[in-house]
Order: structure tokens, then C-alpha cells, then sequence
């Protein structure tokens, strides 16, 4: 779809365009004969349309218009013989059950069966999801405005560098030197103050990750939580320290006086901040840069590597984290990082390395703990899904992974390094519930209901149930997450005919193979780490960037004119202007609007723009515009003396709501997408999915029917594309729950 | 993934946005640029993000020249204009020509009303962030007249995509980079204003051309260099007749017009009789022949050639006289004399005969040949000898010779391999004007990503397989020559690391950059000479 505006000049006569897109989409499918039989633009695209639910159409058959299947389909089919014969090998003895073999998850497996050892095979599209579900959105997004979008500049000056970049020749440098340039950009942020900057005695979050270099190093592991709390004490988890203590050892080699115990507190030497800022580049280097390029590439494996650089462009200058971890002073990248493989090794199927990597995020930061609702759903549905047999297996398995990482990550603490006792000290200090419900003004929901009921008054000598309430609140809040999770895995489990599937399905019960609930992860972690932010204990303004990763690798798999986009672009720009306060005081100002800029320019995201079309584009219009005319205020307007706080209460009140709609609206898709994967509660026969899936295909395939042929040729591409990279991938479900969920799309619009 | 490569190379696919003609109406927005023609949305691209770059680097390292240009906003703005050329508040004088005091005079005003402290004589060293936003800000906005030019150069051209891909290099380049936005200067102005001048040459309307670098002399003189090339190339294709028959209205027209704009700029020095101050501030003939940094020309060899032989005489006790001053005199230090140990010493008007040789020869050409490209590559030519062989050359000074020579980059492989060995070489030798740490990354980091951004398409488009032996062998000793670079980068790095900082080897890392860029300016100096003489115009 949108490659189709990639290849082609915009302004080319439609005819001339037609034709292109399908020699394209003839070349992808190597199907020669192809061009000849599709002189007449009408029949390939229903033809091509209707293969994505050929399996449907092969079990059901008669249910979809046989009338439109003419020539090319056959050679499509001789591609998938060997697939097919291998069902049909296994069919014979297994009676009715091949009917639901085209859409339950066994499917996935057997065809991975076809191509044993192909690791790509375990790749999961959630995004061809996406894809499709923009094909269906209806005549809000038609043809004729996507001609338009490189003129109206909704492309993005991402997308365009790499089709400039493609042209030219240098697809191979395009990830390289967005590296680069990214790096080049974190460096100049960099260049600016920090956190804390020349403010004795106690600075600030800069001085504090020094000081923690300071102290690991030269302290015993078993003082390191208890040593001068009244100085920035150590209060993140082991892993923290550990690498703390690294940076520390490394930086005494070049410069000692950099971290000599007290002699170097609140030391501001131009080499010392060079070489802190040097660590945290290049520990982002070392780990969320391989984890987002190993996202883009697990997650859209589906896609045009166009798109996918365009993807990885829009990841790599994520403005808040830009700002807090290279301008604010924090490592955020290296806990996000984490959890990114974590989530990459779910998607590649491996689901231990996925464990040991969140134990190693949470052992880094504790605020990974606002993932962990999701996580361990999303590794139980998985349970549920494969089965009581190996479900259990697997179940069994993690636990014991995940009890194993933490015990090595706290082993300095653990009996035979050091008495029991040692570690009551860092675990106290990891969790602080006596701080109080929050600090600052921060963009959640008992700071924006603070302007009108006092919390902290009312509520003053029992705190105690203030957190429970807040607890109570956060687990509501991330309940539908969970049971999305959950109830998906229960959905979709594999069938336990076990005479049948002994030998068939063993493939997939290794654990490396994808799980049909793997799209709703992304949903999931962005309701639960929101769902903290907005109700939990303590929680910081810098937070908002654990909900707001989920949100972009949503935002960086969508089309720009889609609402998943429209959503994260809002959620990333409120998300920024949220931590204005905070950037204010550090002197970061410029360096805010400059990462606005340089973002929203790269992502084709016009803040300004006004979409009257859908709730989520007026909604972005008129917050922006809000947020120009505050900060423009800010300018002018000292706030009075009764209110000196008025600016950043502003802030809360505008961003709040954002947040919590986000919220909503991620609970929403969860339940979308988890309809798309499992259908409607109640109606699982034995073959009721493959019915459904049937009938819902031909649904969908009528409703772009029905459109301008230009969305005709933009489904046959996206198709085909989905072919083309997911042959020999075991696409075949993914593509068939795509299809799933762009019906699923057209009724809800 | 093969098959779309393949429609990738397909003619179709070439065709860039460029090419094609605009909606009017996805740039409505635009039509106060009409001038500019319609821009492209890759064209805004460019501008915001490389803006944005830009706005991070505020709070990056900057030279005195910082604070140069702001006692310039501070006399100019509190003192009246008979005492700008003689105030000694600051060490910092008023050393430009008036037009840049009336710029600065200009941007005071705002200065004032931002914080009236950036304005005050007295408040010297001044460095709070509304001083450094606010000038900084003044160099990113006065950018717009060169990002203009370079926009008004891709409407004109044969060639739109690839004069693009000249244009955004010259508007994000790495010497504008360094010398403006982190170094400070305006250079991006006055390149501006010399890129017009040109283009108004380019669209045959030369009285514009030479009215506006009349008025970039009296911005900045240095452009004095390129002068030579400006007058014979006005007098021959502007005031006289093909056949050689002087046009006397033209020549009285443009005559008046470049007095009229020297008189607007000293006529009130003039009359308040302070000229010969003013000129005794704008030249200094005080100076040596090197900086304490040799620029890479040609006096930057024979200073090492110099070196050199004053340790093979110490060494061998060949009987030859040595100078003894001359053993006193290093690189390093102050501005001063250069005094040769075992080489005769080298006079200003040394200097000068030389460069006028040099650009007699090229203007001999021009003269017989006044096409506009002709007058491209002489322009280039004329700033060229003076960068080579000029007294006091400074190194910022090789942008003189870089930014014409884009414009020639694209003529054919001969040119383009030129301006590539010319702009790597003398991008490098941009790189000790930039020395602290955290900037150096980002000096290499940015250079490395514009030259493969610049550079590969160019050499994609342009390349030509040598003709013969002898082509193949300089073309891959050209290239071994360009891959040296990064050994002489790593060099640089690690050799202070590995000494400890001793005072007595500090020189070596600047004098190997110097001569090692010498040898590339100095090669693709007689490259584009010989280019220009053989050339059939």
C-alpha cells in the first residue's frame, strides 16, 4: 500500500501507476506468466484478493465466489502443494479435524514443519495485522489521498531519506548512518546541562549515578544499600550496581579523582561529565540499539525494508527518551533495552531468553515491574496455549529460569556470600512506600484529582489505604491486559485430539514456535505500564517513558494516517511535553524543541493539522494547540504569587487526560485484536473458526471490493507482500488473522 | 529482494520528485517563497532537521570569536559611529568592513530588548544563555540567505536532482558546520550573499552580480581573494562587446553601481576622515607567514621542509649557515614571524607575486573564454592560489575555495574527483580549529555521515573508468591517499594519548594534519588548474 506510493512517483498517470504496482507485485511473486493475465487490472486484484483467505476458500470452499478465481491462482497453489499434500498426508487419517487446520495455530507449525530449521519461521507479523486492518478502515483513507500524502508532506521526512537512500543505491547504509546520526543527536544533547547541574549541596539525578560509581567501587557489596542514605543512596535494583560498579572501575583507570569516596561529591569537571555521558551512549549503543534493530526486524519481518527503516528511523530518535536518558541524566535505555529483547525473544519464540532478559530489566530498574503484569500474562497464555502437557513443561521451565536469574542477580546479597539479613536492605530500598502517594507534579491520576480533593489532608495519618486504593486501582487497571492475555492463550490452545496430533504437532510444541496471542503483547504492555503511571504509588514524571516504548513500537509499525499512528504520535508529543517541568529546570528547553522538531518532521507527524475525521485527530489538533498556547503563555505570564505552581498544574491537567484516554484506547484495541484472534467468546466449535474466518474473509474482501481500484491493487500489494516475505516463514495464520482483524476493523468503523 | 532492485534501476523509479512538476496547491503555504519556486517538502526536510541539529549545538564549544562578535554588537550599539573604528574596550576590535558593522549594528537592536547586557561595552567575557541563544540564533536565521541561494541554484539548473544533492551539501557542510555553529562565525551569510552574486552571473544578469559582491567585500574582505576573477570577467562579458568593443553605458552603469556601494559603506568613514584607520584595522600587516596552525598551502610544506632540514643539517654537520632565530621559531605560540632555519626567508611580497602570477594565468583564460562556467572554475582558481600561496592565510580561509568548487562538482568525474580530494582534505584541516573533546566526536561523526551522504551518490553518478595505466595508477593512489585519512585521524588520537601529553612532540599530531592536507590541496589545486587550461570553453 504504501509502497505502492514508495516505488512510484506520485504524479505519474494512474494508468501508468496501475501498471507498475502490478509489475511489482508480479515480480515479488516470481510469477512470470503473471503480467500477461493481468492486462485487465480488475481480475488480479480480486484473484490476489481472495488468496490471502485460500485456505478458508479450500476448506469451506463454496462459501466464497469461485466465479473470481481464474488463472494465475493455480501456480499459487502449486507453490503450496507441498504444503498441502503434507495436510492432506495427515488429513486422511484425521477425518474432520484438516477443516480447522487452515486457521488454528497448528497450521503455523505444520507449514514450519515444511521448512524445518528456517528460523524466520517463527517470525510473527503483528503488523500485517495492522496492514490490513488500514486496507478496511473504510473510504476515510482512500486512494486518492495517499497520492497526495508525499505533497502534504504526511510521509515524513523518514520515509523519504530512505527512499532517497534506496535509490541511491545505499539501502545497506541507511541503518548504519541512522545509527550514527542518532548517536551524532543523543552526543549534542549531551552537550547541554543536566539534571542537578551546579546546584549543591545535593544536585541531582546526574550526581547520583555518579556517586553510585563512587561508592560500588570503592565500598564493600555488602554496604552498598546501606551506606549514607541521606546522599543519594543506592535504591535501584543489583544490576544497577553492577554496572554502576563497571563504569566506576573503568573511569578510575582513566581519571581517579573522578570517583574517590567523598572527596568527589558533587564533582563537575569537564571530563568527568564527558566521560559519564560517553557511558550512557555507549551502553545504549551496546544494548536498546541492537534491541530496537532486532525489533524492527523480529516484529515487521513482514514488511518492505523500506518500511521497516522508516520504522527504525522513527524508533531511533524517540524524543523522550532522547531527552531524559542523554539530556536529564538517567540510563532508562538500558532497562527499556531489555525488556525490548525480552519481548523480541517472545516473538522469536524463545521464551526462556525472554524471561532472562526481563528478570535482567527488572534487576535494572525496578520500574520495569510496570511490564510485569504483561509479561507474565502474556508467558502464561502461552502456557495455556500449548497444552496441559507442554504447557506445564514450559510453565515449569520459566519458573525455574526466573527464580534462577534472580537468585544470581541478588547472590552478592544470598547466604553463602553474606548473612541472610544483607538482603532485607536492598529490597527496602528498591521498594519506598514511605514517601508518600507522589512528589512532583506528576501527569497521573491522584496528582490531577489532587486540584480538587486534597488526598495527602484527608488522608493524612492512614496511608495505608491510600495504597491500597492506589493498588487496587493499578490492578484494575491492568486487569483487562491480563485477561486479554490469558483468555487468548485459553482461546487459542492447541486441540488435544491427542490420537491425531502425535506426531503432527510435536513441532509446535517446542517452545520456539509463535503464539497466536503475540499481537495483543504490545497492547498489553502499553494498558499495564499506563495503567501504573496513571494509578500507582509514587510515581515519577519520568515515568511516562515505560508506557510510552510500547506506544511507539506500536506507532513505528503503523501507516501515518492510521489511528494506531495518530494515538502514539499524540502519546509521544503530550508524553514530552508531560516532563516540560522537569526538562525546564534542567536547562533543557531548546533542546526539547529541537527533538519535537526533529521527530515529528522524521515521523511525518503535523501536530497541527487539523483532522476533522476521527475523535483522535480533532482530539490532537486541539491539544496541541493548547499546549502551543501554554507554553507561549509561560513566556509572558509570571504565574501569581498564591499559585506559583500554576504552570506545571496546567501541565498535569492537560496531559492527564491524554494519558488516561490512551489507556482506554489501548484497552479497546486489546479487545479488538483479541477478538480478531480468537473470536467471539462462545462461538469455538470444531470447525467454528474456520467458518467464521471464512465468512469473515469473503467480508472483507467484498468491503475493498466495493472501493476505487486503487485500494483494489494497494490489497493485492499488501498481499502479495505478505506472501513474498512470509513465504517459507509460516505466515500462513499470521496472514490469516490479519484478514481476521480487518473485518474485525470494518465493523467497528 | 532482488527483483526490487532491479525496479529500482528501472527509468521509472529514477524519477525523483524533483522532476516532476509540483501541485500548486500542496504548497500554497508557500507562496510568499515564490521566488524560490515551488519548495519541496524534501527541500523543508532538510532546513528543519538540519535546524534542529543545530539548535542542539548552542550549547557546544565556541571560540573567542564568540565573543568577538559580541563586543561587535556592544560598539555598535552604544557607541556613535565615528568612535566604532577606534574603541580598544576589548582586545576584540572592529576589524570588518562597515557593512557588517551596520549588520551587527542591526542585530543589536533586538539584543537590546532581549537582555540589555549583551549590548553593554563594559560587560566583557559575557556569557549567559541569553547571549549565547540570541547569537547563535542570529547565525542559524542569517543562514536562510545561503539556504535561499542554494534553492533558487536547483530551480535553475539543467539538472535538478543532482544540483540538490550539491545544494544540501553545501548547505549542511561539515567547514559551515564547524566554523559557524560551533566555532561562530557568519560565513553562511557571506557565502549566502557570494551564492547569489554567482547565480545572478549564472542567469546572465551581471550588473546584479557584481553590485552584490561589491556589497559582500564590504560585508567581509577576505572575498578580496576571489576579486581578481569578478573584474575581468564583468569587464570582459558585461562591459564589452563579443568582439572586444568596450559598451561604454554598461561599463558606466556597473562602474557607478559598485561606487555607489562603497560609498554607502565608507563614504561616512570617509567624510568623518577616518579611512585610513579603518584600513589600518581591516589589513594588520603585522602578522607571519603561517598562523600558529600552518593553513595547508604551499608555505605549510616548505615550513616542514624547513623542519626537516633543520634536523638533517643539525645531524649531519653539512657546513650549511643556519639561521638561528630560526631554531627559536616553532609553530607553536604566538602570532608572529615565521622564521626559517636553513630555507631563505620568505617576504609578504613574495607571497603576493606569486599569487598574482598564478591568477594571471587563469584570467588570461577567463579573458579568452568568459563563459559563466569558465568564470566558476576561474573564481575557484583565484581563491585557490591565494589560499595557497597568500601571506597569513588562515585555514578557515580554504571555504573560499570549497564552495565555488561544489558548483563546478558536478561538470564531469575529472571535477567531481577534484572537489572530492579538495573537500575531504580540507574539511579535515578544518578539524584543529575544533579541539575540545566532546566536539571532536561529533566534528568526525558528522563529516563521515556527509561525506557518504554526498558523496556516494555523486560518485554513482559521475564515475568513469580510467582511460589507461597511468589514470588507473593516480586514481588508486588518489584513493590511498583519501583512505590515509582515517590512519592520520587515529594518529591524531592516540598519539597525545600515548605520550602523556609531552610539550616537545604536542606539535607533531597539528604538523602531520597540516602537511598531510597540504598535499591533497596542493594536488587537487594543479588537478582543477590543469583542468581549467586544457578545458575548451
Amino acid at each position: 500500500m504504501d509502497e505502492a506510493s514508495d516505488v512510484m512517483p506520485s504524479e505519474l498517470p494512474v494508468e501508468r501507476r496501475q501498471r507498475h504496482t502490478r509489475d511489482r507485485t508480479a515480480s515479488l511473486n516470481s510469477l512470470s506468466h503473471f503480467k500477461s493475465a493481468s492486462s485487465k487490472h480488475i481480475r488480479p486484484r480480486s484473484t490476489l484478493r481472495n488468496r490471502g483467505s485460500n485456505a478458508s476458500m479450500k476448506s469451506v470452499g463454496s462459501d466464497t465466489d469461485h466465479s473470481e478465481i481464474i488463472a494465475p491462482i493455480p501456480r499459487r497453489h502449486l507453490l503450496q502443494t507441498s504444503q498441502s499434500l503434507h495436510w492432506l498426508r495427515v488429513d486422511t487419517s484425521s477425518g474432520d479435524e484438516w477443516l480447522n487446520r487452515g486457521v488454528s495455530p497448528v497450521s503455523a507449525s505444520s507449514v514450519g514443519s515444511v521448512f524445518p530449521n528456517n528460523r524466520m519461521a517463527n517470525r510473527l507479523s503483528f503488523t500485517a495485522l495492522m496492514e490490513h486492518e488500514r486496507t478496511a478502515v473504510g473510504p476515510s483513507s482512500t486512494a486518492d489521498a495517499r497520492i497526495l500524502e508525499d505533497d502534504q508532506g504526511t510521509i515524513g521526512a523518514g520515509r523519504r531519506f530512505v527512499r532517497w537512500m534506496h535509490r541511491n543505491n545505499m539501502k545497506h547504509w541507511v541503518v548504519p548512518s541512522a545509527i550514527a546520526a542518532s548517536t551524532l543527536v543523543k552526543w549534542c544533547i549531551g552537550l547541554g546541562t543536566y539534571s542537578g547541574h551546579n546546584t549543591p549541596p545535593i544536585f541531582g539525578d546526574y550526581e547520583a549515578q555518579r556517586h553510585w560509581m563512587e561508592l560500588t567501587v570503592h565500598l564493600p557489596v555488602g554496604e552498598w544499600y546501606t551506606y549514607d542514605l541521606q546522599y543519594w543512596g543506592l535504591d535501584y535494583p543489583p544490576l544497577t550496581a553492577y554496572v554502576s560498579w563497571l563504569c566506576g572501575r573503568i573511569g578510575s583507570l582513566i581519571e581517579p579523582s573522578w570517583f574517590t569516596l567523598q572527596a568527589s561529591r558533587g564533582l563537575e569537571t569537564g571530563g568527568s561529565k564527558l566521560f559519564m555521558r560517553a557511558t550512557v551512549v555507549i551502553l545504549d549503543l551496546l544494548l536498546y540499539i541492537p534491541a530496537l534493530y532486532t525489533f524492527v526486524c523480529a516484529w515487521q519481518g513482514t514488511r518492505s525494508s523500506r518500511k521497516r527503516h522508516a520504522a527504525l528511523l522513527t524508533l531511533l530518535f524517540h524524543p523522550a527518551l532522547l531527552l531524559i536518558d542523554f539530556g536529564h541524566f538517567q540510563y532508562n535505555s538500558v532497562m527499556l533495552g531489555l525488556t525490548l529483547l525480552a519481548i523480541n525473544a517472545f516473538a522469536a519464540g524463545h521464551d526462556l531468553f525472554g524471561a532472562i532478559f526481563f528478570v535482567l530489566s527488572l534487576g535494572f530498574k525496578q520500574m520495569a515491574l510496570y511490564y510485569a503484569p504483561a509479561v507474565g500474562s502474556y508467558l502464561i497464555g502461552k502456557c495455556i496455549y500449548l497444552g496441559p502437557v507442554h504447557g506445564t513443561r514450559l510453565f515449569l521451565r520459566l519458573a525455574l529460569t526466573t527464580t534462577l536469574a534472580f537468585v544470581i542477580m541478588f547472590a552478592p546479597f544470598l547466604p553463602p556470600f553474606s548473612p541472610l539479613s544483607t538482603i532485607a536492605a536492598p529490597i527496602i530500598r528498591i521498594f519506598p512506600f514511605g514517601r508518600g502517594l507522589f512528589e512532583d507534579k506528576v501527569a497521573n491520576f491522584w496528582c490531577f484529582t489532587n486540584v480538587l480533593v486534597k488526598w495527602k489532608q484527608i488522608f493524612a495519618s492512614r496511608e495505608g489505604i491510600l495504597i491500597k486504593a492506589s493498588t487496587g486501582l493499578t490492578a484494575l487497571g491492568f486487569l483487562p491486559a491480563v485477561a486479554a492475555l490469558i483468555f487468548g492463550g485459553y482461546k487459542t490452545r492447541l486441540q488435544k485430539d491427542a490420537q491425531n496430533h502425535s506426531v503432527d504437532v510435536s513441532p509446535s510444541m517446542a517452545p520456539s514456535s509463535p503464539t497466536p496471542i503475540l499481537p495483543l503483547l504490545p497492547y498489553a504492555l502499553l494498558t499495564c505500564s499506563m495503567s501504573f503511571f496513571l494509578f500507582s504509588f509514587q510515581v515519577h514524571e519520568k515515568t511516562i517513558l515505560i508506557p510510552l516504548l510500547p506506544l511507539t513500537l506500536l506507532l513505528s509499525g503503523a501507516a501515518p494516517t492510521d489511528d494506531v499512528f495518530l494515538w502514539g504520535a499524540l502519546g509521544n508529543n503530550v508524553g514530552v511535553f508531560s516532563m516540560w517541568p522537569l526538562l525546564k529546570k534542567d536547562g533543557l528547553g531548546l533542546q526539547y524543541l529541537a527533538m519535537l522538531i526533529l521527530w515529528n518532521r522524521l515521523t511525518g507527524y503535523n501536530p497541527f493539522k487539523v483532522r476533522y475525521r476521527n475523535f483522535v485527530g480533532l482530539l490532537s489538533s486541539v491539544v496541541h494547540t493548547v499546549i502551543i498556547i501554554l507554553h507561549l503563555l509561560e513566556l509572558v505570564v509570571t504565574p501569581p504569587a498564591r499559585y506559583p505552581d500554576l504552570f506545571p498544574v496546567l501541565n498535569v491537567l492537560i496531559s492527564t487526560p491524554i494519558f488516561g484516554l490512551i489507556w482506554l484506547w489501548s484497552i479497546k484495541r486489546l479487545v479488538e485484536v483479541s477478538w480478531a484472534i480468537s473470536g467471539l467468546p462462545g462461538k469455538r466449535g470444531k470447525e467454528g473458526p474456520s467458518l467464521a474466518a471464512s465468512a469473515i474473509s469473503t467480508t472483507s474482501s467484498s468491503a475493498t471490493f466495493g472501493h476505487s481500484p486503487m485500494r483494489g491493487e494497494m490489497g493485492v500489494r499488501a498481499t502479495s507482500l505478505g506472501y513474498a516475505s512470509g513465504r517459507g516463514r509460516g505466515q500462513t495464520d499470521a496472514r490469516r488473522r490479519a484478514l481476521v482483524a480487518s473485518a474485525g476493523g470494518d465493523r467497528e468503523h | 529482494m532482488d527483483t526490487v532492485k532491479q525496479s529500482h534501476s528501472s527509468p521509472t523509479d529514477e524519477l525523483d520528485d524533483s522532476q516532476k512538476p509540483h501541485a500548486p496547491k500542496s504548497t500554497s503555504a508557500w507562496t510568499w517563497l515564490n521566488f524560490l519556486g515551488n519548495v519541496s517538502q524534501s527541500e523543508v526536510d532538510v532546513l528543519l532537521l538540519s535546524t534542529a541539529f543545530k539548535f542542539l549545538l548552542f550549547p557546544a564549544y565556541r571560540s573567542t570569536d564568540f565573543e568577538v562578535h559580541r563586543n561587535w554588537l556592544a560598539i555598535t550599539h552604544s557607541l556613535p559611529i565615528s568612535r566604532w573604528y577606534y574603541d580598544t574596550t576589548s582586545e576584540w576590535t572592529l576589524d570588518y568592513p562597515p557593512f557588517f558593522a551596520y549588520f551587527e549594528s542591526l542585530m543589536s537592536i533586538p539584543a537590546s530588548f532581549i537582555d540589555p547586557k549583551i549590548v553593554d561595552l563594559q560587560n566583557l567575557q559575557y556569557d549567559a544563555w541569553t547571549v549565547i541563544a540570541y547569537q547563535r540564533l542570529t547565525v542559524i536565521i542569517s543562514e536562510l540567505v545561503l539556504g535561499a541561494a542554494l534553492l533558487r541554484f536547483i530551480r535553475v539548473s539543467v539538472d535538478p536532482s543532482r544540483q540538490r544533492i550539491l545544494s544540501a551539501s553545501l548547505f549542511l557542510h561539515p567547514g559551515l558546520l564547524m566554523i559557524d555553529h560551533i566555532h561562530f562565525q557568519y560565513n553562511g551569510f557571506m557565502f549566502g550573499i557570494l551564492l547569489w552574486s554567482i547565480l545572478m552571473a549564472c542567469e546572465g544578469r551581471k550588473l546584479a552580480s557584481g553590485i552584490l559582491f561589491a556589497v559582500l567585500l564590504n560585508f567581509k574582505h577576505i572575498y578580496m581573494y576571489l576579486a581578481p576573477a569578478y573584474f575581468i570577467y564583468l569587464l570582459r562579458s558585461y562591459c564589452m562587446s563579443p568582439a572586444g568593443a568596450i559598451i561604454p553605458t554598461r561599463f558606466i552603469s556597473l562602474a557607478n553601481s559598485v561606487l555607489l556601494v562603497f560609498l554607502a559603506s565608507l563614504g561616512p568613514f570617509v567624510l568623518m576622515g577616518q579611512l585610513l584607520q579603518l584600513l589600518s584595522r581591516l589589513f594588520p600587516f603585522t602578522r607571519g607567514l603561517n598562523h600558529a596552525y600552518w593553513a595547508p598551502n604551499a608555505w605549510a610544506l616548505v615550513t616542514a621542509a624547513d623542519r626537516v632540514l633543520l634536523q638533517l643539517v643539525k645531524h649531519l654537520d653539512v657546513g650549511l649557515v643556519v639561521n638561528e632565530s630560526g631554531i627559536a621559531s616553532t609553530s607553536r605560540g604566538l602570532v608572529g614571524d615565521t622564521v626559517f632555519a636553513v630555507i631563505p626567508n620568505i617576504k609578504p611580497i613574495h607571497t603576493f607575486i606569486i599569487t598574482i602570477i598564478f591568477q594571471m594565468v587563469y584570467l588570461i583564460k577567463l579573458w579568452s573564454a568568459p563563459t559563466y562556467k569558465s568564470f566558476v572554475a576561474a573564481l575557484t582558481l583565484c581563491g585557490y592560489a591565494s589560499y595557497m600561496f597568500g601571506w597569513h592565510v588562515h585555514e578557515k580561509a580554504i571555504l573560499l575555495v570549497l564552495v565555488p568548487l561544489t558548483l563546478l562538482a558536478s561538470e564531469n568525474y575529472a571535477y567531481y574527483k577534484t572537489f572530492v580530494i579538495a573537500s575531504v582534505a580540507g574539511i579535515f584541516s578544518l578539524f584543529p580549529l575544533i579541539f575540545t573533546p566532546a566536539e571532536t566526536l561529533l566534528k568526525i561523526v558528522y563529516s563521515v555521515i556527509w561525506g557518504g551522504m554526498i558523496l556516494y551518490p555523486l560518485h554513482k553518478q559521475l564515475y568513469e573508468f580510467p582511460s589507461s595505466l597511468p589514470w588507473v595508477l593516480l586514481e588508486s593512489f588518489e584513493n590511498a591517499y583519501l583512505y590515509g585519512f582515517a590512519f592520520l585521524q587515529a594518529f591524531v588520537t592516540l598519539f597525545p594519548l600515548m605520550t602523556g601529553g609531552n610539550p616537545d612532540t604536542e606539535f607533531l599530531p597539528l604538523m602531520a594534519t597540516s602537511v598531510y592536507c597540504a598535499v591533497g590541496l596542493i594536488w587537487s589545486f594543479i588537478r582543477l588548474s590543469t583542468l581549467y587550461i586544457i578545458e575548451q570553453y
